[in-house]
């Protein structure tokens, strides 16, 4: 469903991403992972164009995202994103949030994109906040609100940038639980998150990046109990043992 | 009452003819000042928009317009259009609009209100649309991705999320700069529009009570301007989310 062919990114003399060769099947749920600056946000935002890509390609559905003949908005229509920071709109009540996109871009008439509005608050356990703005939500619920918002336009792909790295700790299960209800339902996820949990629990595959390179592609299982890269053994190192030095081995 | 030896007489002022003309200049400040703020704005929106979202050239065409009228004296400008820009029309359409005609059973504005109208408004839009981007560029970057992540064009991104905010970000300064139009207006008498101290001077030449007439004119334009100040700021459009940062529970 999403494939990328040998794509290269640069920020000036950084090469960012580094021969990315990747492919995800439909409604799968892939974990990206790695140390921070590694590149694996600029990954994802690839694939929506937040970010430009300098060489290669990427397909979805067997289509370029570049084919000029494909408007780049209706593209973003059918790829939910999910920002680290939220990015709710404040000037908008929950409820209105979710409606924007819906009343705008498909047409949908108040009453209608309403009912769905209230129907998506009710699967990300929100249904009491409708009329609440942002800066009236804690965190955890924000984020759940900016889920439901990225559901609006019902997408083929949900895209996730680090969604519990802003939050307090207490808030981060109720965000991964709405992620766990949404995944295997047909929607492709792509999740990059610290949350190793999650990763082990609900995803089919992770994905290893450092240095803008996939450096291991493999099943949870596979990858936590024995990753074979040694910089794959040494994140998870100092991620689940986070007093450890770096390089130090067990 | 006396001062100094000067005998004050305000019913020099404020009876017959002499409050007849500071009755008529309160009626063209306003018509000039409200005139001039709607077509201010409308300009300003345009401005706004190309510097924003328009492409390379008319964002240059935007700046530059910017720095020309807000670096250069209301006064001058005034004088500019109206000895150097009337001339540039057709004889036909000068004498058309010297010739005064009715428009909705009021009086069509005189060339010296509609020039006046003109560079107030070409004036004050320069400053609206610095207002306005300044308001633009305090809305975070992530308010413009999250909505282009959603498949909102530029146009819709700007119209839906991002002016709301800019507008409530920036609506002090913004009515800041409708008191200044309303402020600046007396300039306009150096091209004979008939307002409030164009007025006033007029009393001062006919009966020589100038500090009354002075006196009374600032009255009005406090009068004015405090009005103007209390609706504009009633209007607010800050929505209820911008407000308060109160937790609701």
């Amino acid at each position: 469903m999403i494939r990328f062919n040998n794509v290269q990114k640069h920020f000036g003399d950084l090469h960012v991403l580094k021969d990315i060769e990747l492919e995800v099947a439909k409604g799968e749920v892939v974990v990206i992972c790695g140390p921070s600056g590694s590149g694996k946000s600029t990954l994802i935002r690839t694939i929506n164009r937040l970010e430009s890509i300098d060489g290669g390609d990427i397909l979805i559905d067997g289509h370029s995202i570049y084919d000029a003949s494909r408007s780049l908005n209706a593209q973003r229509q059918q790829i939910g994103f999910v920002f680290q920071q939220f990015n709710l709109y404040p000037h908008l009540t929950a409820l209105e949030n979710i409606t924007l996109a819906p009343r705008h871009l498909a047409g949908l008439g108040k009453q209608e994109a309403s009912d769905l509005a209230l129907g998506l608050l009710e699967q990300v356990g929100l249904s009491d906040k409708s009329r609440h703005y942002p800066s009236q939500l804690s965190g955890g619920q924000q984020q759940r609100v900016a889920i439901a918002r990225a559901l609006a336009l019902k997408p083929k792909i949900l895209l996730f940038d680090e969604p519990t790295s802003a939050l307090d700790p207490e808030m981060i299960g109720e965000v991964l639980g709405v992620m766990k209800s949404l995944a295997h339902h047909g929607i492709t996820m792509l999740v990059v998150t610290h949350e190793m949990g999650f990763a082990r629990e609900v995803a089919d595959r992770v994905v290893f990046i450092d240095r803008g390179q996939i450096l291991e592609s493999a099943a949870p299982q596979a990858f936590f109990s024995n990753p074979a890269h040694p910089r794959a053994r040494q994140f998870l190192n100092q991620l689940l043992s986070p007093l450890h030095l770096a390089g130090e081995t067990v | 009452m006396s001062l100094g030896g000067y005998h004050f007489d305000w019913s020099a002022v404020l009876s017959g003819q002499p409050l007849d003309w500071l009755l008529h200049g309160m009626g063209v400040t306003l018509e000039l000042t409200l005139l001039a703020g709607v077509m201010a704005t409308l300009l300003a929106l345009v401005l706004l928009s190309l510097r924003l979202a328009g492409p390379r050239p008319l964002q240059w065409i935007g700046a530059g317009y910017i720095t020309l009228f807000r670096n250069t004296p209301l006064a001058v400008q005034l004088l500019f259009w109206y000895f150097g820009g009337v001339v540039w029309l057709p004889e036909s359409a000068r004498n058309w609009l010297n010739a005064g005609h009715q428009l909705f059973g009021i009086g069509f504005p005189s060339t010296e209100l509609l020039v006046g109208i003109w560079s107030m408004g070409l004036f004050t839009a320069a400053f609206l649309a610095e207002e306005l981007r300044a308001g633009v560029r305090a809305v975070p970057q992530g308010q413009l991705e999250a909505a282009r992540s959603q498949g909102f064009s530029q146009w819709q991104s700007l119209r839906l999320v991002i002016l709301p905010q800019a507008l409530a970000h920036a609506w002090q300064p913004l009515v800041g700069q409708y008191l200044n139009l309303l402020k600046n207006s007396p300039l306009a008498m150096s091209i004979a529009v008939t307002e409030i101290m164009y007025q006033t001077s007029q009393i001062e030449s006919f009966n020589f009570h100038g500090i009354e007439a002075y006196a009374v004119a600032s009255v009005i334009y406090l009068l004015l301007g405090v009005v103007l100040s209390a609706v504009l700021t009633s209007l607010n459009p800050s929505p209820a989310g911008l407000r308060s940062n109160r937790r609701a529970d």
